[in-house]
This record gives structure tokens, C-alpha cells and sequence, in this order.
């Protein structure tokens, strides 16, 4: 239970809605398989990560998709909004590889 | 993670591909987002001293699974 | 029951704290009371250990003094099966000797000593204790943000904007912003369109807190929101049309002034917080509680930034003219609002006339080509009459009818102009009613109104959407609080 003062729990509030739409914030809905679909690969540009996102992109290439390539200018901050902008352009769906 | 929680605002579902050391971190961070289901998953570590065999093998384990995450595919039991 | 009405027992009650010194002044009393007048039953706020003449009950949650509304100390109440019959604040020996009985009570002390601020009346505890003794009237869905997560971003990314960052709308907010009207949080006020859904005061509320408005400003907004959601103003029409219209509120009664409203300066724009936060609630509750968001219902092709917030004043104590309010029907002195279906504003410049036949051949020259110059009685409109502009009228002793009157005949047409391709335009009215005598406006359609800085040869006017039964009507809806 949360007290007036508590700082830990975060912050609640009232949801000003008519409440027909759920509280938390819900992923998109997947399609059912990448057959014919663009998918992006987009690379975080650690070592070896493109070594990892070669074979997804032939096994994901076998599935009937299309893949796109990316890469960050660096992992050490958020891709550039031009970069997420053209993703978004272009792909259907993505995977960003390889956080270590 | 920030940039798959954004592309998924953009509209593109995404996944996000992390060695299992990141585990904790990524959880905190996909809470702090606003995203606590944003979509992961975590590879075996370690990542940087492996061969180029070792990696595509990495990714073979790994790749329904990540699927999975931008699929209505659940994941196949094995 | 942890937040219900304690029962008061009955006798004579007595609310201090050992803070107040005019609580200390009386507490020597307290033996005399208990034993002469009891029972008496001592209540006190911080340390009941001061009262030594009879046993003092600590009231530690100051669930009594909220309940009670206990506003100073001492407090001393009579009640009677259960009820409170009568009270005195502060120490008046006449009262005190008067309830207790006790003719010779306290003739060492003076005979007049003010009390000091309750504690359930501390402004420091005030939103603690609303959310203790009033939250479980709260019924609307919690939304948690957690600590890492950036509490403005996350009403954007919920959808819950108008593009501008809101309030976030936490218990105590939404409880302060409540205490403002006296209608309770569960009232429902309307059917919200465009889903018509229930739009009760407790949502008002949420949404007046995330426009930024003072607990002062909510009958307004509840006035709006009653004067828009109904099929005479037609909201959903208003929402769902192509073209650029928003509710635009305008405001009478001294209650504008009570609470700061602007009908001055910039009084269409920016920088008052009652005019920007009435106008935005309204919108936000709209959006959020109706369901009415640009790119679904709303399909305006170009809309306008009044949508945002678009409320304002009239400067009544410096008006030629009676309040809007009350040549629409309301009782003189009554707070207001009328709300119209109108675009943005549209400035007309006139720096040359002095008489007031000059003025409104101006005026008229530019409200006919409001819409369309050949479109006719479709369409209402307000007129802003600034300052400069009014006192051509009120050196000439022209009051609103005089104005109104005026204006109709110098926009009256014949309508062989206006039918559809006179002039190689395609627009215009059917041809059946070329030979008839047509005035821009319907009766009732020219809403004139006042306002505006002292300097200015200009005036403002804002075109509407279709009247009639498919279009909107304006509505004006007294202000209760």
C-alpha cells in the first residue's frame, strides 16, 4: 500500500480516461509469420555482433523475408532519430543485436 | 532498449538481442521506459571471445526464440 | 471505521491544542466545566497532556476536527442525541458562561480572546488530510509511473495530451482541484461525446488538474462541459466535422473577475491562467473522457489553435452594452458561460471612423464575407467590440439592440447576388431564393460581445459552424458552485 509520501513506489495518479483502454502500456500486435515482410536488422556495432546478424539475416532471409541491415554510430547512446526514422520507414518489424 | 521502445511507438515491433549479463539492467531499464514488456532476449555469455562458429551457433540456439519476440510464433518447446 | 464521521458524544465538547495560547488562557477552566456543566468530553489536537481537569482524548488523526470542521481553537460545541446543537469559537466568557451555565465562569480572564488555527485547517496538512478522510471518494482508475519513469513523458506517451505537457493528476491534486465545487466526485455532469460516455465531476476534475486550473475555476469548467455536451450545441458535430471549429466559451458575472479572468489586454491570447486553463480542460476532458482526438473523430482539415483553449471575459464594467449572458436570457448578475461553435479569430481594422453609422458600415462590410460572402443565415458569428471601437457606441448612446439593429440592415442583401454562380462563383444560396431580401445573419445569429486592451481601433470577429438542426446551436448555461 502505497502512503501519501512514499517516493519508492513511484507516482500514481488518476487516470483522467474513460478507462476503455488498459492502464499499461501494451506492445503492438505481432503478425503471425515474416513470410514477404521487411524485417531490420539493426546493429548496436559491438565486436562480433555482425558475425551474429549474418546468420539471422540468411535464416531469417530463408523464411520468405526481406532484410535490411542497420547500424548505430555507436552503442553508447540511442540510435540517431534519422536512423530510427528510416527503420520505421522501410521495416515491418526488428532485431537489435548484440548487447553485452 | 530505448531504441526498440521507440520503434515500438513507431509503430514497428521489435526485439532486442542482449547477453545474459544484462539481465537485471534491462529489466530497469524497459521499467523506466514505460515498457516493462518490451520484448528480449539473453544469449549465453560471453560474446567477445567467441569464434565465428561458436557465434552462428549462438544465434541458431537462439533464433526461434527471437522470433518469437516479433512473431505471433510462441516459442517451440524443446 | 478508520475514515468514517467519529460520533460526537453528547454533553459539551471541547476542541484545543496545547499550541494555542488562548487554549492555555481557558484550560484552567476545563476542572470546573467537567464538574459543574458535564459531561464534558476534551479533544486536542497535539499534546493532551496540558488539559490537567479531566482526561483529555488526543486526536491524533484530527479525524474529529475534520469531520466537525473544526476552523479554530478552543472550540466548544453543545450536543445534543448525537448532533451538534450550537458552538463558539475562540474564548468569549458571555458565550462560555451562557452554554456552560456557569454564571461567574472565567471572571479572572479577559472578557474577549481570539483563538488560533485548527490544525485540521493547517494548509501545510490540508492535502494530506483530503486524501485521508476524503480519497475513498475517488473511484476512477490508478495509473502507476514508476520512479525511473519521467512522469511527463509518460502522459504523452499515453495519449493523454493536447500536444502542451499536462499536470500529473495525483490523488491530492485531483482532492484540491475537487474542494473547489461543491457537487460531489461521483455527480455525473453528462454524457461525454463523442462515445457519450458518463463525465462526472471526480474526471472533470482529473482533467482540470492536467490543464492547470485552480479549484476556483471548476464550476466554470463544469458549466462548460454541460453547455457543450448536449444535442443543441451538438459536440460530437463540432468534433467530427471537416471544418476548423472548436468550442469557443465566453464568459459573464462578477465571478470572472472573482477569479482573475482576463477581458483586457490580450484577452484572446495567451498569459492568463483562467482563460488558458478553463478553455484547455474543457478540450482535455473532451479528448480524454469523450474519446474525441485529432485523426479519429476529429477530422478537421486544418482545424485552428483555438482548439488548444479558446475562453475569455467580457469587460462588463466598461461595456456600452448589456453582458452576452444576459441579452441570451440570464438574470442580470449571473455568472455564465455561452459557448459557440467558432474558429479562430479575425481581426478588422477601422482607424478612421467617428461616428457610430461609420463604425458599423465597417463592421458590416466585414462580416459579410464570413464562410463565404454569398453564403447567408447558415452561419452565426461572434463580434468582438474592443474598447476604442465601444466608445464610438457609448458617446452616441448606442446600446446592443441600437448596434444590432443597425448591423442587420446594413447586412441584409438581395439574394439575385448571392444564388449559386452570380458573380462566376459556383458557391452561393439555391436559386429559389433569388428574389427574396436576406440578411447575413438569423435572428439571435450576431452575437455581440465586448472586450479587449484600452488601445485599439480594431475588433475581432469569429466565424461559426453551420446552425440549425445538423450544425450547432450556442449555448448559455448559468455557473453553480
Amino acid at each position: 500500500m502505497t502512503g501519501v509520501n512514499d517516493r519508492t513506489a513511484g507516482n500514481t495518479v488518476l487516470d483522467p480516461t474513460n478507462e476503455s483502454r488498459p492502464a499499461v502500456r501494451t506492445l503492438l500486435e505481432r503478425p503471425d509469420s515474416l513470410e514477404g515482410l521487411v524485417v531490420g536488422l539493426l546493429d548496436i556495432s559491438k565486436p562480433r555482433g555482425n558475425v551474429f546478424l549474418d546468420r539471422i539475416e540468411s535464416r531469417v532471409t530463408a523464411m520468405g523475408a526481406t532484410v535490411l541491415r542497420y547500424s548505430k554510430p555507436t552503442f553508447t547512446k540511442p540510435a540517431p532519430v534519422d536512423l530510427r526514422h528510416e527503420i520505421a520507414t522501410h521495416c515491418n518489424v526488428v532485431i537489435e543485436a548484440l548487447a553485452d | 532498449m530505448h531504441d526498440i521502445a521507440d520503434l515500438e511507438t513507431r509503430g514497428v515491433p521489435g526485439v532486442f538481442v542482449a547477453s545474459d549479463e544484462f539481465v537485471t539492467a534491462a529489466d530497469a531499464q524497459s521499467v523506466s521506459l514505460g515498457m516493462p514488456d518490451v520484448k528480449r532476449v539473453f544469449v549465453t555469455h560471453p560474446i567477445q571471445d567467441r569464434t565465428d562458429d561458436e557465434m552462428v551457433a549462438l544465434a541458431d540456439r537462439f533464433f526461434d526464440e527471437i522470433i518469437a519476440g516479433i512473431t505471433r510464433r510462441p516459442i517451440p518447446r524443446t | 471505521m478508520p475514515n468514517g464521521r467519529p460520533a460526537l458524544p453528547d454533553g459539551l465538547v471541547l476542541v484545543m491544542k496545547q499550541e494555542c495560547a488562548t487554549c492555555r488562557l481557558v484550560e484552567p477552566l476545563v476542572a470546573r466545566i467537567a464538574g459543574e456543566a458535564g459531561p464534558l468530553t476534551v479533544w486536542v489536537q497535539d499534546d493532551p497532556s496540558f488539559v490537567g481537569g479531566a482526561t483529555a482524548l488526543h486526536d491524533s488523526d484530527l479525524a474529529v476536527s475534520w469531520h466537525n470542521s473544526i476552523e479554530t481553537v478552543p472550540t466548544l460545541m453543545v450536543v445534543r442525541e448525537g448532533r451538534e446543537t450550537e458552538r463558539t469559537v475562540g474564548w468569549s466568557r458571555e458565550d462560555w458562561r451562557r452554554i456552560t451555565g456557569i454564571a461567574d465562569l472565567g471572571g479572572d480572564l479577559p472578557p474577549v480572546r481570539p483563538g488560533c488555527g485548527s490544525m485540521s485547517v493547517d494548509p501545510d496538512l490540508t492535502d494530506e488530510l483530503r486524501v485521508r478522510f476524503t480519497g475513498d471518494t475517488l473511484t476512477a482508475r490508478h495509473v502507476e509511473f514508476s520512479s525511473a519513469e519521467d512522469e511527463f513523458e509518460a502522459m504523452f506517451a499515453r495519449g493523454w495530451t493536447d500536444g502542451l505537457p499536462v499536470v500529473p493528476p495525483t490523488r491530492e491534486r485531483v482532492l484540491r482541484m475537487l474542494s473547489g465545487t461543491t457537487r460531489a466526485p461521483s455527480d455525473v455532469v453528462a454524457l461525454c461525446p463523442p462515445d457519450l460516455v458518463e463525465l462526472t465531476v471526480e474526471k472533470i476534475a482529473i482533467n482540470a488538474v492536467m490543464a492547470g486550473c485552480l479549484p476556483e475555476y471548476m464550476p466554470w469548467v463544469i458549466a462548460a462541459l454541460e453547455a457543450v455536451c448536449n444535442d443543441t450545441f451538438n459536440m460530437h458535430g463540432v468534433l467530427a466535422t471537416t471544418m476548423p471549429v472548436g468550442p469557443v466559451i465566453i464568459c459573464n458575472g462578477p465571478g470572472t473577475r472573482a477569479i482573475g479572468m482576463n477581458s483586457g489586454i490580450n484577452v484572446l491570447g495567451q498569459g492568463n491562467r483562467a482563460n488558458s486553463t478553463i478553455g484547455r480542460a474543457v478540450q482535455l476532458t473532451v479528448r480524454n473522457v469523450g474519446g474525441g482526438r485529432p485523426g479519429e473523430v476529429d477530422r478537421a482539415t486544418h482545424g485552428n489553435p483555438g482548439k488548444v483553449s479558446f475562453c475569455f471575459a467580457e469587460d462588463e464594467l466598461n461595456s456600452p452594452f448589456t453582458p452576452l449572458a444576459q441579452w441570451r436570457g440570464m438574470k442580470p448578475g449571473t455568472d455564465a458561460v455561452t459557448v459557440f461553435a467558432g474558429e479562430g479569430p479575425r481581426g478588422m481594422v477601422d482607424q478612421l471612423a467617428r461616428t457610430p453609422d461609420e463604425l458599423c458600415q465597417s463592421l458590416a462590410a466585414s462580416l459579410l464575407p464570413m464562410q463565404h460572402p454569398k453564403l447567408v443565415i447558415g452561419f452565426d458569428a461572434i463580434l468582438i467590440i474592443s474598447p476604442d471601437h465601444g466608445r464610438i457606441f457609448r458617446e452616441a448612446g448606442w446600446d446592443r439592440d441600437r448596434v444590432l439593429t443597425e448591423l442587420t440592415a446594413l447586412t441584409t442583401r438581395h439574394g439575385s447576388g448571392l444564388v449559386r454562380g452570380a458573380g462566376g462563383i459556383a458557391e452561393g444560396i439555391p436559386p429559389h431564393l433569388a428574389d427574396a431580401m436576406l440578411p447575413k445573419f438569423r435572428a439571435g445569429g450576431l452575437l455581440i460581445t465586448y472586450a479587449g486592451g484600452g488601445a485599439g481601433l480594431f475588433s475581432s470577429m469569429v466565424a461559426g459552424w453551420a446552425n440549425g438542426s445538423v450544425g450547432s446551436e450556442p449555448v448559455t448555461r448559468a455557473v453553480a458552485s
